[in-house]
This record gives structure tokens, sequence and C-alpha cells, in this order.
């Protein structure tokens, strides 16, 4: 049986309208792509969980898509939408899979059984249920977002004025302003699948402030009483708002006009006040001002005009307006800038003393906005709704409260044509099906218990469920439709369309390891940064599956990899061809971070952990033959390579090279002509080094190892000053500052002293030390790069010549550490003094006589001994005794 | 050009919000001009390269070396070639920013924020392994704490002109002097009261110099002679004279507002600028400068000085004299319409001149429009007519041209046009240009060749730039002045 027939798919596009208008369930899958009628019953099925009244062995009833979970209603969702939804389903929310499970009532039971199953779901927490306003400049930003990083694969585009343009093919959002708040919704995009176990809401993974924006626009009509409405510019503001440098950068409402309402306002800045003011009675009023420039109107009418100026200071100004009692539109623009910048209004008019204006005079409206009141739950109320609630059968899909169910008929004995499917009105639910949609589900029925699909059909199921070919192509299958195109968008043209649309999964189990689909399906994993639409997550027990079939169905020819006889010389190669005097490939591709000049095409560095090698061969031969309008050319066109000169110009050596040597990953060798300019400073299979202010005081010197360890030295004071793991450090001129994580930072002052007394201070620089360290003996001489690029600092204390060398040593599981080796010479034996190790608020010592130094473990690699100076915090010293010549002090740093 | 919106951003962000918005100043207009003579060569940057040139250097291979604010050091092949076919090697990176490279016995000595470093490739990879640190004695510890760095001087030193904390006060030690550094890591502190110096080296007698910025106890940017035991003006960096053995501070600090001339009688150890550059006519930060010894390979400037001007993106030309033991001399305009803010000059072996440098977004305009550039000038052979130098006699100047003068032109008195004034020597921000005098042209002579004329001047002021017009000079070949202007600081008038 073949589930998705390609011919009509297109067919299906264009019959998609006659939805138009018909508050039918729509599943946004099944709505997008035509596909054979038997599965888009066995979905139907799912979709509406059917098996929650009809119990079923089938293995398509575990499948079944999970209601949400009601426990937190009060806090989500406004009590109003909660009642009037459960009243009437199909008409609050049309093209919801929830079933009107009160039709049967008439219209007073009806109401009395939707508020008493309110009452009743209010009544099982504390609910924290609030309006707050919408900020607009938020929505404006919201929209771009929510048209560009996904949700308008399944959700209906907007247009300007929020109406949906393609309801009949959307999953539905019903009017969302009465619904939910700001708060509750951007909790819900946060973490959807807490409230829908079922993933068909994905995660969106929306980074930032992406969800507080998103919700802000989808709530964009939300009213909400108050005084006043403001929004907030930055910016050179003092050339007027229209100035491109300055933006909108907040709004909502505030009490009064006193700045200080809006918190905190820096300078540069500018507010637009706009409300209503409520006189008491007729007259003349005066407006008096001091800022530094702005605009007041009242009624439409401007009263007071002054240009803002960044060279002066604020002014006195004044303006009278004519006035009829009652609520009067007033509009203020205030520009905060220029010397000692400031800001009050005050008003005076008939039995009016001059004063600001209290906010009790004020509203963000004309007419009055109706305050949102929480509902009291009434308790004789919610105990009948908890008895409507199971009596209904709302438990049997809402299960998470664990409350009785109803069954129904079971599943085997239903048949076509009755009960749910009859399209009459009984004492069963309305599931809102229309003809077609029951036509499927007949169909469907008398085999769908013994239905067994295949894996070819259980990837098509699953794509179709979760509306992965919404966004995604699979062998001529889905991708995005024409309608919704333009909503794709990318942040690298010069990539075309594979800079902007989601890849086809067009032989996707043959291309991917199995790693790598599960890092991108499950965890959140991404490469194409460039695409401004997230990849959804929903959720591993919903569509896990996937990462198996995909790898077994997927198959492609078996390519006969060459024999290498050579492994370096093939990496060699492979190092050759990726630079500049080669094929280039980072002229278009990233590399381990560092942007390319052009395209900005794939990162390279862990192409090997994504990719199978069959499919690197297959498609480095011939990119074109996976993506019909592929950029990336060819190297060996009709299978001769452009560089002949490279293991005897043999193409599959060649691919073979440039796998063996992409292998190395990060820890290749860095290609030749790899750009610079990121501020990310990378590390390869060599050390890096950055110096300058920042994370060691201002004569810093960053150290990034290749086994990715990191340290942080002062040159001013000789002393190590901060360790980390991963990411090396960002630099900016003569600046750097760490990145990474696992910090390990040590105290300040220089490492070597011989201390008086115990009672004694461990010696640093203060600000007016200013000979210090050099007045203790010391000198910092520089350091020296080794084969690996790696220092050995070079200073000296006293008589004393210090060699610092630290060396990062691998482990085979985990981290690696560090292996720090101090070589001292002298002329002459040196009375004792002290090495200080660290310090800590929590020092331990172990039986073998390593220090454990809140998360650093310290071993002494040669034959020292230290102690625990106790403090505040404790140190670590370790005394050395010099002999005349050479000697050594290891160290161990693991953490 | 730097659009006056931006201007006025970088003046309420970064200074105050209170100064008055300006333009950068009117443009000599003569690029056009100059381009017949001396042409601009553009040397392309590979988009991978992050370059921001700060200081650059000449090979004994003739290949050229920068160094840059990221810390990096390239040395570049073909950048001299016509055109331009460079080709960028990374010799050494990862250090502070650089602004001082000097390359002596095959290692290249860096000066750098924190320190002067002597870098060497010791492997013969050409990729540098040993940073050996010469000296970082001098405090650093707070913003615009800058550090510039001289070429190697006769005795091997490196000289380093520190800039004070934030650019005004002295908080760490020695921000404000100029020090030397010996090869074997000695350093040597010189003199105080430098401000926001800029780059530092000799003139053609080997007395060493170094640029200085408008603001406070600087009227305007000013050439400064780094005199041994000498103070130069600010008195900020007084208080590291008791870390200095044997130098002893100046007994009295200068009173403010006042004059450099009646100061100077005041504080003994107090050195006048050597050249000053009316503010904005003369640009307006001066940054890196370098002595012209191509043996006439770029025209008629021997042993003169070229400064690169950061915001109006220009190059300068100054001449020194000494008189009764002092410095002092000339400058005059000589190219404009550069592409970048200049931070650095350099003479190529072939005689031309590289000027680069960058801009930055916020901290202070500039007139040229490229992020960054290395530039080359190069001198076509053609002869420009320019006023070469002017020196100073006890009753007046000589003016030497590149060219025979017009002898009807210039027998003229009304074709010099002489006005005076100074800056108030002051604890403000720059000066206005004041106690103006119009000094009498007397007479003037050209010499018999017509290569220079004498002029006699009723009135030298001391402690004045003099600021000559040559209004309609001509050529014998009928030919005008290039740049008809120049500005000569009188520190001393000769006895003889």
């Amino acid at each position: 049986m073949n589930f998705v027939s390609p011919i009509i798919f297109g067919i299906g596009l264009l019959l998609s309208a006659p939805f138009a208008g018909v508050a039918q369930p729509i599943i946004s899958g099944l709505a997008s792509s035509e596909l054979d009628s038997n599965l888009k019953g066995l979905i139907l099925l799912e979709e509406m969980n059917c098996v929650a009244c009809h119990s079923s062995d089938a293995p398509f009833a575990i499948r079944s898509k999970k209601a949400p979970r009601l426990s937190e209603i009060g806090s989500r969702l406004n009590p109003a939408y909660i009642e009037s939804f459960i009243r009437d389903p199909h008409g609050t929310k049309p093209g919801t899979t929830m079933p009107d499970l009160l039709h049967a009532l008439d219209a007073a039971k009806r109401d009395e059984a939707a508020k008493a199953i309110t009452h009743f779901l209010l009544s099982l927490k504390p609910n924290q249920f609030s309006l707050q306003p919408p900020d607009h400049v938020a929505a404006k930003e919201g929209e771009r977002l929510f048209h560009s990083r996904g949700c308008v694969a399944c959700h209906s585009p907007r247009d300007e004025a929020g109406e949906e343009m393609l309801r009949e093919t959307s999953a539905p959002l019903g009017a969302l302003a009465g619904k939910y708040s700001v708060r509750s919704l951007i909790e819900f995009l946060r973490n959807p699948h807490a409230v829908r176990p079922s993933g068909r809401m994905p995660d969106m993974r929306l980074q930032g402030r992406d969800a507080e924006r998103i919700a802000h626009y989808l709530l964009k009509d939300t009213r909400v009483p108050g005084p006043l409405a403001y929004t907030l510019y930055r910016g050179q503001v003092w050339e007027g708002l229209d100035s491109d440098t300055v933006a909108a950068e907040r709004a909502g409402q505030v009490r009064n006009f006193a700045l200080e309402s809006l918190g905190k306002i820096q300078h540069q800045t500018a507010i637009t006040y706009e409300g209503w003011v409520n006189l008491p009675r007729p007259g003349s009023y005066t407006f008096f001002l001091e800022m530094n420039g702005g605009s007041l109107a009242l009624n439409g009418k401007e009263i007071v005009r002054e240009q803002p100026s960044n060279r002066r200071g604020p002014k006195e100004l004044k303006g009278t307006a004519e006035l009829q009692a009652g609520r009067r539109k007033i509009e203020l623009t205030y520009f905060h800038t220029g010397r000692e910048p400031r800001f009050s209004l005050e008003m005076e008019g008939p039995e009016f003393e001059r004063q600001a204006i209290p906010p009790a005079m004020l509203s963000v409206s004309e007419e009055p906005i109706a305050a949102f009141e929480p509902v009291q739950v009434d308790a004789d109320l919610a105990a009948r709704g908890q008895i409507h609630f199971t009596k209904l059968g709302c438990a049997n899909c809402h299960d998470d409260l664990q409350l009785e169910s109803v069954p129904g008929p079971a599943f085997s004995s239903l048949a076509s044509g009755r009960g749910c499917l009859s399209g009459e009105n009984g004492p069963w639910p309305d599931l809102g099906l229309d003809v077609e949609q029951r036509n499927w589900i007949s169909e469907v029925l008398p085999q769908v218990e013994a239905l067994r699909l295949d894996d070819r059909q259980q990837i098509a199921r699953t794509m179709v469920t979760f509306n992965c070919i919404g966004c995604h192509d699979r062998t001529g299958v889905g991708g995005i439709a024409p309608e919704r195109d333009r909503y794709f968008t990318g942040t690298k043209p010069e990539l075309g369309n594979q800079g902007r649309l989601p890849p086809t999964l067009s032989h996707v189990g043959a291309k991917l390891k199995p790693e790598w689909i599960t890092e991108v399906l499950l965890r959140g994993g991404r490469q194409r940064d460039y695409l401004e639409a997230n990849m959804p997550q929903y959720g591993e027990k919903n569509v896990g599956h996937l990462v198996e079939l995909l790898g077994r169905v997927d198959t492609l020819e078996e390519v006969i990899l060459p024999k290498v006889s050579n492994i370096r010389e093939s990496k060699d190669a492979g190092y050759e061809m990726i630079g500049a005097d080669g094929f280039s490939c980072i002229a278009c591709h990233d590399y381990n971070g560092q942007k390319a000049g052009g395209a900005g095409a794939l990162d390279l560095v862990n192409v090997t952990d994504r990719l199978r090698k069959n499919w690197f061969h297959l498609y480095m031969r011939d990119p074109q033959r996976f993506h019909a309008t592929v950029i990336m050319p060819s190297y060996w066109p009709g299978g001769q390579s452009i560089r002949p000169n490279l293991l005897e110009g043999d193409p599959a050596q060649q691919i073979e090279a440039l796998w063996n040597y992409l292998e190395d990953g990060p820890r290749a060798k860095k290609p030749k002509g790899l750009s610079r300019q990121s501020n990310e400073l990378r590390v390869s299979d060599v050390a890096e080094i950055c110096r300058g202010r920042g994370t060691a005081g201002f004569r810093g010197i960053g150290v990034g190892y290749p086994e990715r360890l990191n340290l942080a030295f002062d040159s001013e004071e000789m002393a190590l000053r901060l360790l980390w793991k991963g990411a090396f450090a960002n630099v900016n001129h003569g600046s750097f500052q760490a990145r990474g994580g696992d910090r390990v930072s040590f105290p300040p002052g220089i490492p070597f002293h011989r201390l008086e007394s115990m009672d004694d201070s461990w010696p640093y620089k203060g600000k007016t030390d200013f000979t210090f360290p050099q007045d203790q003996g010391y000198q910092f001489l520089g350091y020296e790069l080794d084969e690996l690029r790696r220092p050995t600092f070079r200073y000296r204390y006293g008589e004393v010549s210090v060699e610092d060398f630290f060396e990062d040593v691998p482990e085979e599981n985990g981290w690696a550490w560090f292996r720090r080796t101090f070589q001292f010479e002298t002329p002459r034996a040196q009375e004792m003094f002290y090495f200080r190790a660290s310090s800590g608020t929590k020092i331990t010592r172990t039986p073998d006589g390593s220090f454990v130094i809140d998360q650093l473990e310290l071993r002494i690699g040669s034959s020292h001994e230290g102690l625990v100076r106790e403090g505040d915090p404790a140190e670590v010293l370790i005394p050395l005794t010099l002999p005349e010549g050479r000697s050594q002090l290891i160290l161990e740093y693991r953490w | 050009m730097v659009s006056s919106r931006t201007f006025m951003g970088l003046l309420a962000l970064a200074i105050s919000p209170l100064l008055p918005a300006e333009e950068l100043g009117e443009m000599w207009g003569t690029a056009a001009e100059e381009a017949k003579y001396y042409p601009v060569v553009n040397i392309p940057i590979p988009p991978e390269v992050p370059m921001r040139p700060g200081s650059f250097e000449i090979l004994p291979d003739g290949r050229l070396a920068v160094g840059t604010r990221r810390g990096d050091i390239y040395f570049i092949e073909g950048a001299f070639e016509n055109p331009p076919i460079p080709k960028y090697h990374l010799f050494a990176s990862g250090q502070d920013e650089i602004f001082g490279l000097s390359w002596k016995d095959g290692a290249m000595t860096v000066t750098q924020f924190g320190e002067v470093t002597r870098i060497s490739d010791l492997d013969g990879d050409e990729v540098a392994d040993r940073y050996e640190t010469l000296s970082n004695n001098w405090g650093y510890a707070e913003g615009h704490e800058f550090a510039f760095g001289s070429k190697h001087d006769p005795e091997g030193n490196i000289w380093v002109a520190l800039g004070l904390s934030g650019s005004y006060k002295s908080n760490n030690l020695f921000r404000g002097w100029a020090v030397k550094v010996t090869p074997e890591g000695k350093m040597i502190p010189v003199c105080s009261g430098l401000r926001s110096p800029g780059g530092v080296g000799p003139n053609a007698e080997g007395a060493m110099l170094c640029i200085e910025s408008q603001g406070p106890w600087n009227g305007s940017c000013s050439l400064k002679h780094l005199k041994p035991g000498g103070f130069l003006g600010h008195p900020a960096s007084y208080n590291w004279y008791p870390f200095v053995p044997g130098m002893e501070a100046p007994s009295v600090e200068p009173n403010s507002p006042s004059r450099l001339q009646v100061e100077k009688k005041r504080v003994k150890e107090l050195v006048p600028p050597v050249v000053r550059f009316p503010y904005i006519k003369m640009g307006r930060s001066i940054s890196g400068f370098r002595l012209n010894q191509t043996g006439g390979k770029f025209g008629p400037f021997e042993n003169q000085i070229f400064l690169g001007d950061y915001t109006l993106s220009v190059i300068l030309r100054a001449t020194t004299e000494q008189i009764n033991g002092v410095w002092q001399g000339a400058c005059y305009p000589f190219r404009e319409g550069l592409a970048t803010g200049i931070m650095n000059v350099e003479f190529s072996p072939e005689g031309q001149l590289i000027a680069g440098g960058f801009t930055t977004n916020r901290q202070w305009p500039v007139r040229g429009p490229e992020p960054f550039a290395i530039q080359r000038i190069d001198w076509n052979g053609v002869m420009p007519f320019e006023i070469r130098e002017i020196n100073i006699r006890k009753d007046g100047f000589v003016i030497h041209f590149t060219k025979p003068v017009d002898e009807v032109v210039a027998s003229r008195t009304e074709t010099y046009d002489v006005t005076t004034y100074t800056h108030n020597y002051a604890a403000g921000y720059g000066s206005p240009e004041v106690d103006h005098t119009t000094p009498r042209v007397s007479s003037v002579v050209p010499a018999r060749d017509g290569l220079s004329v004498r002029i006699f001047l009723e009135g030298i002021v001391e402690g004045h730039i003099h600021d000559f017009t040559l209004v309609g000079m001509k050529a014998e070949d009928g030919t005008l002045l290039l740049h008809d202007k120049a500005y000569y600081t009188v520190n001393e008038i000769p006895k003889e």
C-alpha cells in the first residue's frame, strides 16, 4: 500500500480551499497534503483519540493523541474562555479536536454544566491568572518572529490587521487574547509539552526574548485598564523620533507622567505618552512643562512644541487649551537628552490648582475597559462540575486528573454510520467531523485494528501527524506549501533556497548518522544557523522511533571505499585540498566557527560526526544528484579531479582524504587562508595565545590548548589567574575574555614569597603599589613556544630564574588535565620560600597528599609536601628550598 | 566623509553632550592637484585578514611588516610593486595592541601597550616562537594608557611615549612620561609632561621627537622634543619624579592660564613644542611620523618629517632646526584624501610613503571612509612647486622653494602675507588662537638661483606661530604653489 501519492499531492493543495467556513477538526498535516484515505482515517482516529472511549489493544491506541493537562488550567487560561470553550468548543475555537460533550443538553443546562465544570477546574489549585497589557514594541518584533521562526508552517500566517489568512488549512489558535495572558502564554511557549504531552504543539526552542515577543504579538489585542500608555525610544533622540538611529525599546502602561514610574531612564531616551484625562469642568487649562524638548497635544491639537537639543539643559514651557469637561485625549512626547535632563508636567484649570495630573484622572482609553476579575470558586458548583466532568467523559481524554472515565463501546464493536460517525445529534460527543472525515474513518474502521504499518508507512504516518511535511520535502512529498513559502527566510541570501528552506529529508537516513538525527530531532541540535526557522522538538516518545526507521528504510548504493595505505599522507592531502591553495572549500564554508568570507555555508568541522561516509562520497562526486539547484560545484567533473597532482588525481582517494582530514574535527590543522576576522579565537591542533586587558588584568596572557583546556596568566604578577574548559576566548583589539565554562579562579598575588610569619597576608599589587612586584624581586621575561605553540613563561624571582610550563595532558575518558612544571635555576641554594598554589573556602587533603580546593583537585607530582594555611580564604602553600643549580616543582591540575 | 550625526553621537556618548557640534573642518581642496605629483595607491587587504594597522617596518629582505591593534604582525610581500600584488604572511600573533615595530639583529622589537617585546623565530619556519619581554615596568592599569614606540636609536634603545590614564590623569607609574628601554631590558625614564602622545622618532639630526595631541595644557597638536630631564608641558606626571633616581622634580608647577613663553621662564625644565600644528588647518589628531631619508626618491623633501593625521586622513610635512639650543620648525600641508584614519607611516626602500590605519565606529570621527586601509603615496618624478622649507633669521625668514620662483612676483612684499598668534597654555582643553599680530614685511630678496627668498620682518614674536600665506606666488615656469600655506613656530629668535 502506498500511502502517499505524489501525483495527487499538488491537486490536494488546490482542493484544500473548500474547507472554508466549516468548523471540522483541522489536523495541519492532513490539511496540507494529500494522502491515501486509509492513512487519513487512521491519523484522524489517533488525533481524535477515539480509543479514550473505545478501548482497543491495536498499536494505534498507544499512539493516539492525549488531551491537554488540566491541573494548572486556572493559572493558564482566562476563566471566561474556559467556560465558553466547554460550552461550545467548535464555536469558540473552530477547527479544534475537542469534542462538544454538551450538545445534547438544552441551553440552560448547557450553561450550568459549563459553568460548573469551569468552577471545578478552577478549584483544582490556587489560580494566578491575571492580565498584562501587551507591549506593542515587543509585538512588532513578535510579528516577524511568528512568521519567520516556523510557527506558520502549521498555524495560519496573519495579515497586518492580525487576520488569519490560511485558517482552513492551519492548526487553529482561536481568539487568543481572550484565552491567555501574556505571562501564561510565554510560559506555555517555553514548555508546551508540560501541558500538551503528545507533542503536536512542538517546543519551538525559542531563544532569548523570542517567546515573550511572540506572546505579545499574539495577544496584542488584549485590553487592560490603566492610567497611561507609553512607548520608550532610545538612540540619538535629539534628531527626532523618525531618525534612523532611534528605535523603540519597550511599551506598556504607566501610572502617571513621573519619570520614576518608568524605572531607571538612561540618557538619550524619548518617551511618548498617550491617554485620556478626565476633566471635571470645562474651561481654559494650562499645562506647565519642564523638559529639554518634546510636544504636547490636547484633543489632537498641539499646544507645546520644543525642538530637543543635546547641547543644552531643560526649558520651562507652557501651553493653554480650551477644553470641554469629560475625557480628553492627551498626547505627550518627551526627549530625555541634553544637560541635566528632567521632566515634569503640571496642569492648572478651573477649580484645579496647578499640580501633576493624578493617576485617577487618567485612562488609557476613552471608554472604560473592564478590569479582569478572578472568579471566586463556588464549592458547591465545583462539586457539581466534578460530577459533570466524570459523567460526561471529560476524564476519558483529560486523564491527568485521574478521575473515573466513562467507557464507551469497545473499538471492535464500532461500525460506520453510527454514534459519533452518524453525523447526527445524539447521546455521544459531537466531534465536528465533516462528511469526508467521517468517510475516512468509516473506511478504515473495519481493518484498522488489524492494520500493521511497515517501516515506510510508519515514517509517513509520523511525518503527517507531526506535520514534518509542512517544512520538509521527502522524495517529492511535502515541503513548504507555496502559500507559506515566503515566510521561510534566511540570513545568508548568497546560499539561495538552501539558505532559507529546511533541508530535504529524502535519503536522510542514508545521509546522516543516527547520532546526529537523534541530536537534531530530540536534543535541539542545529547546524544551519542561517535558517530563520527553528527545528521544533516533538519529544522523544512521540518521534524518537524515526531515528531507527529512517536508518532502516533509506538506502543508497554502497561506494567501494578506497584503501588508504598512508593515513598521514591522506590527511595532508585533505588539508591541502580544503585550504586556499586547493579547492578552497573554506571560501564558502565556515570552518570551526570562523566565518567564511563569502557565502557562510555549513561549518565543515564536524561534518564527519554528522554524515555517513558512504553518502559523503556519493555527494562529493555529484552534489547535483541530491540538490538540483545546489550551489556547491563538483570538483571531480566527469570523474576527473581538478587537482590531478594530489594522490595521483584519484577521485575516491581525494574524497577519502577530505574525510580523513575532517575526521580530526576541531583539532585538524587549521586550513590555509582561513579567515581570522572573527572575534572568537578558536583553538585547532596547536595552542592559541591572546594578550591584553580582560580576564587576567591588563597584562593578561590567555592560552587555549589543543586539549580544550585554557588558562589565563597575569604577566604583571606572574601568576595563574584562571583555568577553564571548552571554547577559548573572544578577542577585541588588545583585550580578551574567556569563553567556555568550568572556571577555576586563583587569588590575586605573586606566586612565590617568603612569609615572615604565618599570620602575614600574601602580597598582591594594590592600586598604589606602583613598583610591585619588581620591588619583590620579580621581573617578567616573556615566553617561548614549543612545537604545539604552548608557552613556557619565563620570569625571575630574586636570584631564581623560573620557567613555568603548562602541558595539557589528554585523558582516555573525559577531560584532559594540566601538568605544570616549574624549572628553577639559581646560582646558590635558596632559603625556604613558599609557592602559593591556590586558595579557597573549602580545602581538603586526600590521603595521597593531594588537595581538593573547592572544585579544583591539585596533586603534587614532585617530591614536595604542601600544607594548608587556615584563613579566609585558606591557602595551599608548598614550601620550597632550592638547591644550587636546577630543580623542579611539578603540579597537576584537574577540575 | 563622516556625517555630523555620527560625530554628534560620539560627543554625546563618549565625551560630553555639551560641546558644540562641528564639522571635521574645511578640506584644503588640493587633492586633485596633489595627485599629479603624488598619486595614492591602495594596497589590497584580503578579506580573511583582520587588518587594523598601527605600525610599520621594512624587513631586511624588503618586505613590509605591519603590526596591528589585534596584536598580529604580518609580513607582506609585493606591497611596493606596481600595481601592488601583496601576499600576507602571519609572523606573530596574540599580542596586545601594537604601536611600534623595529627590526634589528634578526628580531622584531615590538612596542605593545603593556611592554616592549623582542620577537624572534628560532626554528626558521617564519613564525615567531620566542617572545622576550624587554621591559614591562611602567604602570598599565586603566583605559587610554597607550604606548607608542620608536625604532631603535643608534644605541639600540627603544623610546616609548606613555599616554596619561584616561588621557587626563597619571594614576599609574610613568604615565605621561617618555622612557627608553635598552637592549638589555633596562627602562630609563627620560622626561615628563606628555598627555596623549602618538608616534615617536628622530629628526635628521637624531633628536628624539614625539607627537602630542591637543587637549589640556596643549593648545594644539605638536611635535615635542623628548629632551632628557625635560618637562613637556602637562604637569599631571610630576608625581613620578621620586621614582627616578637622579632626577629632580621641577620646583614649580606651571600657572594656568598662561603662555608657554611666559611659563618656560618660570619652569626651567619646560621644553616648548618644536612645531605646533594649528588645529584643523593642520590636522586634528596627528599620529605616527617618519623621517624621509630616501635619498631623493620621494621628491624634494629629503630629511623632512612626514606625519599622518587620524581624523582628517591627511599627510603633513614638518622641518626642524635648532636655535639657541632649542628645537623649533615649521609645518606644511602635503597630501589629503587618504582612505581612512591614518595611524602610522613608513618609507619603503623604493622611496614610497606607506600610510595606514583604521577608523573606530564609536570612539572618534574620521574623514576617510574606509574602516581600515594600507595605502602608498608614490612620487611620480614630476617636481611640484612647493614651499620646501622655512628657516628663521634674526630679522626674518628664508623661504626655500622646490623650483625657481618668478622673480617679479617673488620680489613683491604683498606676496608674503604673515600673521602670528599663539595658544593659551592652560589646564583647560585645547585653545583658540590668541594674541594675533601682523608683522610688517619690510622687504624681500629672491636669491639669485630663484630657489629661495629672504624676507625681512618687523616684529617677529617669540612664542608665536608665524602663519604664512604666499598669495599668488608663481614659479618661473608659471605654475602656482601647490600649497601656499606654511606655519613656523618661533620658540627662539636667533641672536645673530
